[in-house]
């Protein structure tokens, strides 16, 4: 590496080999510099040109492309402008010197065409950074097992092998294998019989196309998305302040899953959801549509530190692109913020390169009351069906309890307020000013927080007011608070962001610096927007399109990024997207490393499979559930999990060549929504502000601060609301789904863990939540009359989907006989069901 | 997940050694089954919590975790300053190598405080120790000191998660996660990894200290309470018989030993059968960890129990000796609570608060050195001391009345004791102003790359495949400060 002369920022300026060449620094910069500016500044980029830097001088501008083509003056359009050949020469009306041009051409000559340039594919470079080729299915011996072409690579490679796939599994264990898979929840008694029963040759289709057009697909799939977004109510941290907002999003996803938008779109609205309309004329800027404001949460979701100025600035936009990265393109390019990629050919210049696309990203300023400073929502219409009407009435029916309980709250205060009065005025010296002041209702919260702070030897004075006084007081906060939230969260505001306001408004364009070790204070080199260059083969900066007015320079980075991961021409983006889908539905992806595609994570089991996969994807317009439809039609999906094969067995125990269909333990969430679904009280309905089950009694006690809740148990049906509705606080999550390693993600998470640990049994078996359901289950199976075996018969079917056995019968009723009270026999017999593994786990 | 990184330290011994190793119930039972198939087992699903030897010999088996919740003033407990009493009520000078927060702190407004405590030194060391414990400092040849640690933040959450966690940032594993997913756990009857907070309530960011992150959930810590039932769901239904309870479970293991009949060679469904015998004999243990009746009222009297001001932590500390003598592996005790005059967070009013801070962990934490020390268990148990950063030795309210000291995340102490701990030793050094470390500062990582060592782990080799690295607590490895290992 070669160290440049100082440019006019006055910084060393670091560059790769490759660019350091033919003294630009000392001979062209300063021609340009001294001529071309003020139109093609950082700022003007008058045709999205700029002179600024050595990379924003190659990118050229927007009419015709990269202005140096290297070792060809003649070729470049940059001379080819500043002679003339190109209209209208530059600079406008007064052309450079012959001697300045030719110092110019001196430049471009010695620019070696070099290697950077070259696409990726022509050096032979690595599988995931070449675009799919489309694959024809290879030929197999067994083609009667071939349903579609998934199952031709799949019976290929076990054929190579010597392996032979199980039979189809039987329809009892496709149906419930569909019912987890597509909706997450159990099929009923009488869902199992008509498709077990069903004579149609269309019967499996037929399902899977009900299951896909089923509302709770979308509460599913869209769970899978939020674990990628680090979904959370909450921020965590320092009071783990709430993301008021935040449910929108969930929402949002839901619904996307439900419409099947099409992936390129849902991927543009969530990087650049408010740069997608297009600027028709020079006034005031369209306002982005709401469902795109709120599309934009995606980025806002990480943890949020506390503001510490240019650091918290670098924490959160070096997040974004980390997250993009992975979530998106399946690339780890956290680890370039300090030091090159070991791994992934990406340099760190290439992560910085990445991150000037958020360079221009802002926040609106936090709200008063927004303590830890996370930052204000934007104005986002409640745009969803029923929607509007819903929070209006429902915001309205709070603020009018709010009113009544501050009226009440008031009056309850004016005793205490004058008690407090007496007080100071008997404990101050007369002719002490200050003792005549009115107490303020400040003051009363304090005196009643610091009596109520009862570590031993603070407390050294006599207390002003009895126990129940502060009890009835912090009560009285409670609720003012809690109904304060729950107005906030029903405000027509999205947690979202925009690009910031550029000039005259607002400061133009930041200049992203490469930062020295990944440390916000050591600024290297200055970087324009860029994509990875191990992707496009070169370092050229992207090309930002800037409304025609230039007006609104800082609008377009995101954008041009977006446009890049979501295009059919990007060789990851189809690829990590498939590969999630053939995750969930199979418990494992072709590539085990689903949000790491690089020389680190794992190779493609079947990476003829992957970019069949991918290229079917694109051609198909990129919708999800013709992919679902795909995949769940092979008899690879439909095969059966049982396989007793001793030599798969030795030779693929993980079954990574598909020998078998995997056997897959429930998530937390789908246990959860399963138990409830079984004892017959899930409450269907979809969407809102978040719900909040009880707590188990150990853990509501430890969530109190000094005696206040901090959590607003939701009394009813909404705390029986599927798990994706559960309010999702970093700090504190239902143990139960804790336990069944379902957490509040911090970060991008890509695959869930299935830990085994004995808190799951003390949760299933003792907990509160399942004792209270396994009653209720209870109760069903005394609706079907009080012959024991009946209800044994109706309990397996409500949760395992099957008759019970001969002998399993037998075991049971004689063990229910022994239990002297046959309402608790009963009890018991649900908990045994809901305890054990087949209920946890899909065949 | 690659297998060898979730169970990188039994890769040497074959799977009948390890079944054998870690025969307390789980193995034994595993083993005639699992031997019957030929399968390469995947001990770590089986059971994530077995025993796995150390990377190097180490005394230390066990490790108690103090965690100071909001700030402890390093100036006014451990980090002995008799300079700054000549810089009383002055302006302190600029410093170099400071940033943030911190610098902004010193250009502006200030005035210096010193202590306003005597040091008093104490035992062959003549280790310098406040007089605010006086009980800590009758075990100062005990204690080994690290000043001037760095952390990478200058406010509670963040800098509770890089303590606590080896990141500032959310979402990594906790110190004790690391240790039972290198070490696993001698008692499978308890958690390997237990947790009692203050009982007035929780730290900054909550749950999230004794979180799993990227490792798997078998990993996280467990909330114990220090009375009553100590885990959440410990107790049946209250209708329910222990007898009954144990006929309800033979009944769940005969329909899953019949589910498994069917599926052999599922390592994970045999796994589920074994957790729900764990959980029945955990049901009977861990009420018993605490049930302090068989304690002497001496015993109970040493750690402060019969003193209300000593009767939360010393309840606390006096738990952990018996969750050591049970051989849990890791266990966290916080004092403090967030947002709170509970929590060592003094802004304003030190002289009123830092005492009573003071009071309540003192007379509690010498009891548990000298009752460990007494059962010649402090050997195999490494104890931890620690806040989330330390403080200014200067205020910024200048017109205040009942000044208290700002966050300083370049002047944490740390101390350590137990194990191969060199006891009266000290690394680092802060400046005559106790702001920060003198020369390079000793980060974070060398402290916790200190505690896995001590404890026969090295940070270097203890990892876990996530998201595309090799993630260590460390990070980018850590130095092992020799200078307080014996």
């Amino acid at each position: 590496m070669r160290i440049l002369a100082p440019i006019s920022v006055g910084l060393l300026f670091l560059i790769g080999p490759a660019l350091a060449q033919g003294g630009f620094e000392d001979k062209v910069h300063p021609i340009l510099q001294n001529r071309c500016l003020p139109c093609h500044d950082a700022r003007t980029r008058t045709s999205g040109f700029s002179v600024a830097i050595l990379d924003s001088v190659l990118a050229g501008g927007a009419r015709h492309g990269r202005a140096v083509k290297n070792g060809q003056p003649s070729e470049s359009p940059l001379i080819q402008i500043l002679r003339g050949r190109i209209k209208p020469q530059m600079p406008l009306g007064q052309a450079l010197a012959e001697t300045e041009i030719v110092a110019i051409e001196e430049w471009i000559r010695t620019l070696k065409p070099e290697s950077a340039t070259t696409p990726a594919a022509a050096k032979g470079g690595y599988w995931a950074f070449l675009k799919p080729t489309p694959q024809a299915p290879p030929s197999v011996k067994n083609s009667r097992w071939v349903r579609n072409d998934i199952d031709a690579f799949i019976l290929n490679r076990l054929e190579a092998n010597s392996l032979t796939p199980p039979p189809e599994a039987d329809r009892k264990v496709l149906v419930r294998r569909l019912y987890f898979d597509l909706i997450g929840l159990p099929p009923t008694p009488q869902e199992v019989r008509a498709f077990v029963e069903s004579n149609s040759p269309k019967a499996y289709e037929e399902l899977v196309e009900r299951l896909l057009g089923d509302k709770r697909y979308g509460e599913r799939w869209g769970r899978h998305w939020l674990d990628l977004a680090r979904y959370a109510d909450t921020n965590g941290y320092e009071g783990d302040p709430e993301f008021a907002h935040a449910w929108r999003y969930r929402d949002y996803v839901i619904d996307a899953f439900n419409n099947d938008k099409p992936y390129d779109e849902f991927i543009k609205e969530q990087i650049a959801g408010d740069e997608l309309a297009p600027v028709m004329s020079a006034g005031p800027l369209p306002p982005p549509e709401p469902e795109k404001v709120v599309a934009l949460t995606f980025l806002r979701l990480a943890p949020f530190t506390e503001p510490r100025g240019e650091e918290s600035r670098d924490l959160l936009l070096s997040e974004m692109t980390s997250t993009v990265s992975s979530v998106f393109l399946g690339l780890t390019v956290g680890c370039a913020k300090c030091h090159d990629h070991k791994y992934d050919m990406v340099p760190t210049r290439d992560f910085y390169r990445m991150k000037a696309f958020f360079a221009t990203v802002q926040i609106e300023p936090a709200r008063v009351g927004d303590v830890q400073q996370l930052g204000g929502p934007l104005r986002a219409e409640f745009y969803r069906p029923g929607e509007k009407e819903w929070a209006d009435k429902a915001r309205a029916g709070f603020e009018e309890e709010l009113r009544t309980i501050e009226k009440d709250f008031a009056v309850f205060q004016k005793p205490l307020l004058e008690k407090l009065t007496a007080r100071r005025r008997r404990e101050k010296p007369t002719g002490d000013a200050s003792a005549q002041a009115e107490v303020t209702l400040k003051d009363l919260k304090k005196e009643i927080s610091d009596e109520g702070d009862n570590s031993a030897g603070f407390q050294k004075k006599e207390p002003v007011f009895s126990q129940v006084e502060k009890q009835q007081f912090q009560k009285f906060e409670g609720q003012v608070l809690r109904l304060k939230k729950k107005i906030e969260r029903l405000e027509p505001a999205a947690m979202s962001l925009r690009h910031s306001d550029g000039p005259p408004y607002g400061p133009s364009v930041p200049t992203t610096h490469v930062l020295i070790r990944g440390e916000y204070d050591r600024p290297g080199e200055p970087v324009e927007p860029g994509f990875l260059s191990a992707i496009t083969g070169n370092s050229d900066p992207a090309v930002i399109e800037i409304d025609r007015y230039k007006r609104h320079p800082t609008r377009g980075r995101r954008l041009a990024l977006a446009k890049w991961i979501a295009s059919s021409e990007n060789p990851l983006t189809a690829r990590v997207m498939v590969n999630r889908l053939w995750q969930h539905h199979f418990g494992r992806g072709i590539v085990d490393t689903p949000s790491d595609f690089g020389k680190n994570g794992s190779p493609p089991t079947h990476p003829e499979l992957l970019d069949w996969l991918a290229t079917r994807f694109v051609e198909g317009k990129w919708s999800v559930k013709a992919m679902h439809r795909l995949i769940l039609a092979s008899n690879t999906y439909r095969q059966s999990s049982q396989n007793i094969d001793a030599k798969a067995m030795q030779s693929d125990p993980d079954n990574r060549l598909l020998w078998r269909f995997n056997r897959l333990r429930l998530e937390g969430e789908v246990i959860r929504d399963s138990v409830l679904a079984v004892s017959g009280r899930l409450n269907p309905e979809r969407g809102g502000p978040p719900v909040f089950p009880p707590l188990p009694k150990g853990l509501d006690e430890a969530q109190k601060v000094q005696g206040i809740n901090t959590w607003e148990t939701s009394n009813g049906g909404d705390g029986r609301k599927r798990s994706v509705y559960v309010f999702q606080r970093r700090s504190l999550n239902l143990p139960l789904l804790e336990t069944f390693d379902a957490s509040v993600f911090n970060a991008s998470c890509d695959r869930r863990r299935t830990s085994i640990t004995a808190l799951q049994p003390l949760s299933m078996y003792n907990g509160e939540f399942a004792n209270l359901e396994a009653r209720h289950f209870a109760e069903v199976l005394q609706k079907v009359g009080s012959n024991l075996d009946a209800q044994i018969q109706q309990g397996f079917w409500l949760a395992l989907a099957r008759s019970p056995t001969a002998a399993e019968l037998k075991r049971l009723s004689a063990f229910l006989d022994s239990v002297g009270s046959k309402e608790e026999a009963l009890i018991g017999l649900c908990r045994i069901l809901l305890n054990t593994n087949e209920f946890v786990y899909v065949d | 997940m690659k297998r060898e990184s979730l169970f990188p330290l039994a890769m040497n011994l074959s799977r009948r050694d390890f079944l054998c190793r870690s025969c307390n119930g789980i193995g034994a039972m595993a083993l005639a089954g699992m031997l019957a198939e030929d399968l390469r087992a995947d001990t770590a699903l089986l059971n994530p919590l077995a025993p796995k030897p150390q990377h190097l010999t180490r005394k230390a088996k066990h490790c108690i975790f103090m965690f100071m919740a909001g700030g402890a003033s390093q100036i006014d407990t451990f980090d002995y300053k008799p300079s700054l009493k000549k810089y009383a009520n002055q302006r302190l000078p600029l410093l170099s190598g400071l940033s943030g927060e911190i610098e902004g702190f010193l250009k502006a407004p200030h005035r210096a405080i010193p202590s306003a405590w005597d040091f008093k030194q104490y035992g062959q060391s003549g280790r310098y120790i406040s007089t605010l414990f006086p009980h800590i400092g009758e075990c100062a040849d005990d204690l080994a000191f690290v000043f001037g640690v760095k952390v990478d933040n200058n406010n509670h959450g963040p800098a509770t998660m890089h303590v606590n966690t080896g990141s500032p940032l959310q979402g990594s594993a906790s110190v004790g996660s690391w240790i039972s997913y290198g070490l696993g756990s001698p008692n499978q009857n308890l958690p390997a990894y237990v947790v009692i907070q203050d009982p007035r309530g929780a730290p900054v960011n909550g749950a999230a200290v004794w979180g799993n992150g990227f490792l798997p959930a078998a990993y996280q810590g467990t909330l114990f309470r220090s009375s009553g039932t100590p885990i959440l769901d410990l107790d049946p239904p209250e209708a329910l018989t222990r007898e009954r309870q144990r006929k309800e479970f033979d009944m769940i293991k005969w329909l899953n030993e019949r589910h498994n009949s069917e599926r052999p060679g599922a390592s994970d469904l045999e796994a589920r059968i074994n957790a729900y015998e764990l959980a029945f004999r955990m049901q009977k243990d861990a009420p018993e960890v605490v049930d302090l009746s068989g304690e002497t009222e001496q015993t109970k009297k040493l750690y402060g129990l019969d003193d209300p001001t000593t009767e939360g932590f010393g309840r606390q500390c006096l738990l952990a000796r018996r969750l050591v003598e049970k051989g849990v592996r890791y266990t966290l005790l916080v004092h403090g609570v967030e947002i709170s005059k509970s929590s060592w967070d003094d802004h304003g009013n030190f002289k009123e608060r830092m005492p009573q801070h003071a009071a309540e962990v003192d007379r509690p934490v010498a009891a548990l050195l000298k009752d460990l020390k007494q059962r010649g268990l402090l050997e195999d148990t490494l104890v931890v001391w620690a806040s989330e950063m330390g403080r200014t030795p200067f205020i910024n309210d200048l017109k205040s009345d009942k000044p208290g000291r700002d966050h300083n995340q370049y002047g944490l102490v740390v101390w350590l004791a137990g194990g191969d701990v060199k006891g009266g030793s000290t690394a680092g050094e802060t400046d005559e102003f106790g702001i920060k470390a003198l020369g390079e500062p000793i980060p974070l990582r060398d402290v916790h790359a200190t505690i896995l060592n001590l404890l026969g782990l090295s940070d270097e080799r203890l990892t876990y495949l996530h998201a595309g690295r090799f993630r260590k607590l460390t990070d980018i490895g850590g130095r092992v400060l020799t200078e307080v290992i014996a």
